[in-house]
């Protein structure tokens, strides 16, 4: 610990104060000793040297004051006394035991004065006071000397500076503690900053404190250390800031590839939900609210039954909240949505699992209104074709058994039988030629290939085909085609079978005796064919639908032509693909007709190839 | 004692010529209409003893006529046979609504069908004959 050598300091410089104190202390008594002693032996000498020499030195045997002084010594430190001569002769002397009385000094003309003599055998020091004697007719001077003390450190003033000593020091324990107590809130400091740059350092930083740091640890290292930790710190910042920047930047990458990818979810044609494991929607596009008629505001954040009105969605969402991890299938159902009745769906839920756990269910709505009514019509052209082939075999059949039945024996009934049998057959195979052209047709597989061709030839063609037919009825069937009638651009094959088609309904619904015209006429743009009939009309109603696909004809009377609803159709979407325009013009019970309106060929290519 | 009378109810011409030959010839007397509406009225007229109908037909179909003819007629439940195709199978599910109709598989026979009606009037006969018995 940094604070054990402060404590070690204040020990030091403690005793060092100490001895300093003591040797002042010392150096202070001895002068006081010396001031005493000085003062002492002056003011000894100065009452001697007043007295009559007689009684300084009063002769042999007499006693002497200087024996008095011996006697009555109040000093420890007292070595001699002498009266002298200025020859050195001593008149008197005394001296205390283990002093001798050194040779006296000159007397010094000022009088009193003092002198030092160097240590002799015995090792002492003498300090020497004297003085001229007032009386003497001689020179004579009175002298006293005094050791000078032999140890400077009197015995008896132990006890005092110990005390001295004792008491400052226990000021270091104290001031110790109170540096200790100031420290302490720094050391806590350097610890954190020692942690904390340890931990930096952990992390991969590479400033590393050293381990042995903290042992040498004072407020200069605290210092550096700070400086240490806030150049790392500042580093550090600097490169949180450019972290901070970067990772604002691939935030906004993430906030555009997550705009973009909303974007795409919203576009898709398909509804979207998402549903976490809780049965609560998370997600939803704007898409759901036409597929299911629910807004998405009423459903997010929603559980299913506070917004579904649908009992399957219902009861499949059900099964897939309750299922568990497991449920890596998906399931489909359709269904007519409560809120959107006239619409058909296809909904598909499917397990969000990544990561082996299961983030909700996705459910995706589509709309299959167009497949179902596909399939409706699909099923309903099979049902319908079904009931038009069977018709003509059923009548083949009825006919057949009659024949085959013995009992038949008109001759009338056998040749109906076979006439209708002839009819029926004849009947199933256009039915069946037709359907074949209508499915290629529908199939886009019929491609017109266009040429140019002169009508009359076509339009002769069908007449002749069409007249043995016409006239096994006792119908009168005309072809009126303008001379130099301008080409046209037709597909032959296809527009055989639309002008068949017109006149084979126009012998059809004829009676006997009637007529039909097969007529080619030129406008100023148009070339028209037209099918006239004096046959069983139509109303208007029916002229309407005429065109449409299986539509028929409601036929009064005992007279029944069986059709399938197909002629009509096939001819206008025929008349179509040339581009042309089918007209019809009918009045009930006074006939039909059928108009073919074509464009002319343009005089451009006119010098084009005719077939 | 009375001729026994059929209606004959098919939009298909033909059908009804072949059978009206076929079931005069076994002695029956055969009332036609091309549709529904056409049945009614020779129903109102009167009643036949057996009713055979197409169903797909135009204007009034066979399954409005078999119920039309039911209702407006309770006491009356004389027996009604419907020609249908196997393939149509929703067609058993009306049927079994209503009380003595009975199916015709399409394409007909007409031999069955004489078969059949002698059989119920053979049948009937019985019960007559039982009901005077007794």
């Amino acid at each position: 610990m940094k604070n054990n050598r402060i404590g070690l300091i204040l020990v030091g410089s403690m005793l060092a104060v100490i001895a300093l104190v003591v040797t002042l202390l010392l150096q202070r008594q001895q002068a006081e000793h010396a001031e005493q002693v000085r003062v002492q032996g002056l003011g000894m000498v100065r009452s001697l040297a007043a007295l009559p020499v007689s009684v300084l030195a009063p002769g042999k045997g007499a006693p002497s004051v200087l024996d008095s002084i011996l006697a009555y010594r109040d000093n420890p430190d007292f070595a001699y006394a002498a009266v002298s001569l200025e020859n050195g002769r001593n008149l008197a002397e005394v001296a205390s035991a283990g002093a001798l009385v050194p040779p006296a000094a000159p007397l010094a003309l000022t009088g009193f004065a003092e002198r030092e003599i160097a240590a002799g055998q015995n090792g002492r020091m003498i300090r020497e006071f004297h003085g001229p004697v007032a009386s003497a007719d001689q020179k004579t001077q009175v002298r006293i000397g005094y050791f000078a003390p032999r140890t400077p450190l009197a015995l008896k003033d132990l006890p005092f500076y110990a005390l001295i000593a004792l008491a400052m020091f226990l000021l270091v324990p104290l001031i110790y503690l109170v540096i200790k107590r100031e420290m302490a809130p720094l050391a806590a400091l350097g610890e954190q900053l020692r942690t904390a740059a340890a931990c930096q350092a952990g992390a991969g930083q590479a400033l590393v404190i050293a381990p042995g740091a903290d042992q040498d640890a004072d407020v200069r290292g605290l210092a550096h250390k700070l400086n240490r930790y806030l150049d790392q710190a500042s580093a550090r910042i600097r490169e949180l800031e450019q972290e901070s920047v970067a990772s604002m930047a691939s935030g906004r990458l993430l906030e555009y590839g997550s705009n973009k990818m909303q974007a795409v979810l919203q576009c898709l044609p398909d509804g979207l939900l998402v549903l976490d494991p809780a049965g609560e929607v998370t997600f939803a596009t704007g898409k759901i609210e036409p597929l299911l008629g629910v807004p998405v505001t009423d459903v997010l954040s929603q559980p299913v039954e506070a917004w579904c009105r649908d009992p399957e969605l219902r009861a499949m969402l059900a099964r897939f909240r309750s299922a568990g991890l497991d449920t890596r299938s998906q399931m489909t159902i359709e269904f007519n949505p409560a809120g959107v009745p006239d619409k058909r769906l296809w909904a598909t839920a499917q397990a969000l699992l990544g990561h082996s756990m299961a983030y909700g269910t996705l459910v995706v709505l589509r709309d299959a209104t167009r497949e179902h009514l596909a399939r409706q019509a699909g099923n309903d052209f099979v049902a319908h074709v079904a009931h038009e082939l069977k018709s003509p075999l059923n009548v083949i059949g009825m006919y057949g058994e009659m024949l085959a039945d013995a009992g038949v024996d008109d001759p009338a009934v056998r040749v109906e039988a076979i006439n209708v049998i002839q009819d029926e057959v004849e009947r199933m195979n256009s039915l069946v030629n037709n359907l074949l052209n209508v499915s290629k047709l529908e199939m886009g597989s019929m491609r017109p290939e266009r040429h140019r061709v002169k009508l009359d030839d076509l339009l002769r063609d069908a007449w002749q085909q069409a007249r043995s037919r016409a006239e096994g009825k006792g119908i009168r069937l005309e072809l009126q085609v303008a001379r130099d009638l301008a080409a046209v651009s037709v597909d032959k094959d296809l527009f055989r079978i639309a002008i068949n088609n017109l006149l084979n309904n126009a012998i059809k619904y004829n009676q006997a005796g009637g007529s039909v015209v097969l007529a080619a006429d030129e406008g100023d743009t148009d070339v028209v064919i037209a099918v006239r009939d004096s046959g069983i009309g139509m109303s208007v109603d029916d002229r309407e639908h005429v065109t449409e696909k299986f539509f028929r004809v409601r036929e009064t009377g005992d007279q029944q032509r069986g059709g399938h609803g197909l002629g009509l159709y096939l001819t206008n979407q025929i008349v179509e693909l040339h581009h042309g325009r089918l007209t019809i013009d009918s009045e009930l019970g006074h006939g039909s007709v059928f108009s073919i309106h074509l464009k002319k060929m343009p005089a451009l290519v006119e010098g084009g190839q005719v077939l | 004692m009375n001729k026994r009378t059929i209606l004959l109810v098919d939009d298909e011409p033909h059908v009804i010529r072949v059978l009206r030959l076929m079931l005069e010839r076994e002695g029956y007397e055969v009332v036609s209409a091309n549709d529904g509406a056409e049945a009614l009225a020779k129903m109102d007229a009167r009643r036949p003893d057996v009713m055979v109908s197409d169903i797909q037909m135009a204007g009034m179909d066979g399954r409005a006529l078999c119920r039309t003819a039911r209702e407006r007629y309770p006491d009356e439940p004389f027996p009604i046979l419907v020609m249908t195709s196997m393939t149509a199978t929703g067609e058993r599910e009306w049927v079994r609504e209503l009380a003595n109709v009975d199916f015709l598989e399409k394409p007909l026979s007409p031999r069955q069908l004489i078969a059949r009606l002698a059989a119920h009037f053979a049948a009937a006969a019985t019960q007559q004959e039982k009901t005077h018995a007794a």
